[in-house]
């Protein structure tokens, strides 16, 4: 009998001890996300070009956008985050203003902003994103849903991924795909309208305007059936630690579009027919038409070296191709130089390279026969190079506050985008990172 | 060709190198924030810009799809 008691007794100490053991292990198992964390970011966008696609590829592109964003994230228990973030981008584009160029207020030039509508809008966009971490901190699993809205423009959007982490985490494989269903409230050029079920060449707007050259304008016109454009990518990335000091990556993305790709107030010209003109702007003998099927394929490596405390080299460079006809590579390389233990200096070049889409043609020079057309010179071929500076403040302690919230960082960079056609755009971007006390 | 080969080649370094561990305890250099492989959060709208100006989209963390960008 004493041996049994023995024998339970004994039983009962090494489960309670394990049961310790298993809860001590869970007392102390580290949190993905420590406490909740507030990003603000924000950026001041300016563009100019002479190949407005509104107008034919003819015209001005100056643009501005500013964006405001935040970005919460919020530790649910040990394992699970949940992330949201909303976003708000108002834009002035000079070029969008001429879908209506004849406001009267000044002679219709594709060189000249117009007053109209269309020459502001606003973006708005939220998204929810839940993450899971297995126990064991080597597998995570995450979920993600979105809405965009513009004035012409609506976009649904879902999202998963899958990560394992093994080789003692020293290698990563992760999987994601993602699902965007957008609808577009489409927007004609002012001068085409009327020649759908409307009064043609005899509208007001011919009548109160003088058409001169080919005053016999009839264009092609016919609005899109299909408003809808979606969007199903699936992206596969393998991170490896190759060396304590560097560690690299390679990524998959493979991209299908269908529906509505071509852009319905972009206009095209032919060169098979006579130019029509309201003052000195060229009226459109159709808009743009591109295939409703789209597939991209992007391969990307990054490679990032610690030299040594004072110096990291970060690279990336990018092969893309999809069946439009374009190829394309992106390089860059990026320097961050720790001025000291708060402060790091950021210089970085950029270089990318496109051909054309098989579609494209430069102003007033495609055909009427042809199926496709566009005259977007953001599918011509042309290179680019991009400069950038930028300045990042870390405070590991936080030791400045608002409110229950201790400042982390603060990123400040501005980059200049020169492509080696007419176009440019400069960008300034900023964020700061602010973490809850505990 | 050669793009397939460079890829190829890429592939087998990793997968040749997938043999050396680097314990938790060595990985204070690779932990450092600049060290990270993806972009900073602060460069997500150049992100978005070059995905809206340029036809070359993916394997960098940006956006792949959604919003029309033709502004």
């Amino acid at each position: 009998m004493k041996q049994i008691l023995t024998y339970v007794f004994t039983l009962v100490c090494i489960s309670v001890n394990a049961q310790i053991q298993k809860d001590t292990i869970q007392t102390y198992k580290k949190r993905v996300l420590e406490t909740v964390e507030v990003d603000f970011l924000s950026s001041y966008y300016t563009q100019e070009g002479d190949n407005a696609s509104v107008s034919g590829g003819i015209g001005t592109e100056a643009l501005t956008d500013a964006t405001g964003t935040i970005i919460v994230a919020i530790p649910l228990n040990d394992d699970d985050i949940l992330t949201v973030d909303a976003g708000v981008s108002a834009y002035s584009s000079a070029s969008s203003s001429n879908v209506g160029p004849f406001d009267g207020q000044q002679a219709a030039d594709p060189f000249v902003a117009s007053s109209g509508a269309s020459s502001s809008d606003v973006w708005s966009s939220v998204s929810v994103g839940f993450a899971h971490s297995s126990d064991d901190r080597n597998k995570l699993w995450s979920v993600n849903t979105s809405i965009a809205s513009e004035y012409d423009y609506f976009s649904v959007g879902f999202g998963g991924s899958y990560t394992r982490l093994f080789n003692e985490k020293n290698t990563e494989l992760s999987l994601n795909v993602s699902v965007f269903l957008d609808t577009w409230t489409a927007i004609y050029p002012t001068e085409l309208r009327p020649f759908y079920g409307g009064n043609g060449i005899n509208n007001t707007l011919f009548a109160n305007n003088a058409v001169t050259g080919n005053t016999n304008y009839n264009p092609q016109f016919t609005p899109f059936n299909n408003v809808q454009r979606n969007s199903y990518a699936f992206g596969i990335n393998l991170s490896q630690i190759l060396h304590k000091n560097i560690q690299g990556s390679l990524s998959l993305d493979l991209v299908r579009q269908d529906g509505l790709l071509s852009t319905p107030f972009q206009r095209v010209y032919f060169k098979d027919i006579a130019d029509s003109f309201i003052e000195n702007f060229h009226l459109a003998d159709a808009i743009e038409q591109l295939p409703n099927e789209r597939f991209k394929v992007a391969i990307g490596g990054r490679l990032n070296w610690y030299i040594n405390q004072n110096i990291t080299v970060r690279t990336f460079y990018r092969y893309y191709f999809d069946d439009w006809g374009i190829n394309s590579n992106t390089v860059s390389i990026e320097l961050p130089l720790k001025l000291s233990d708060k402060f790091t200096f950021y210089p970085s070049f950029r270089f990318y390279n496109q051909s054309s889409a098989d579609y494209f043609s430069p102003y007033n020079e495609a055909l009427s026969t042809d199926d496709y057309y566009t005259s977007d010179y953001d599918l011509s071929n042309y290179s680019a190079n991009q400069i950038g500076f930028g300045c990042s403040y870390t405070d590991i302690f936080t030791k400045a506050h608002l409110w229950k919230f201790g400042l982390k960082a603060i990123d400040l960079k501005l980059y200049k985008y020169d492509r080696n056609t007419t176009f440019g755009f400069n960008i300034i971007t900023a964020g700061v990172k602010f973490v809850m006390d505990n | 060709m050669k793009k397939n080969n460079i890829l190829i080649a890429s592939v087998l370094a990793f997968s040749l190198n997938s043999c050396v561990v680097v314990k938790e305890y060595e990985k204070v250099n690779i932990n450092d924030p600049d060290m990270v492989l993806s972009e900073k959060k602060c460069d997500r709208n150049l992100i978005t810009a070059h995905s809206y100006r340029e036809a070359a989209v993916g394997a960098n963390g940006g956006k792949t799809g959604g919003g029309c960008g033709c502004n």
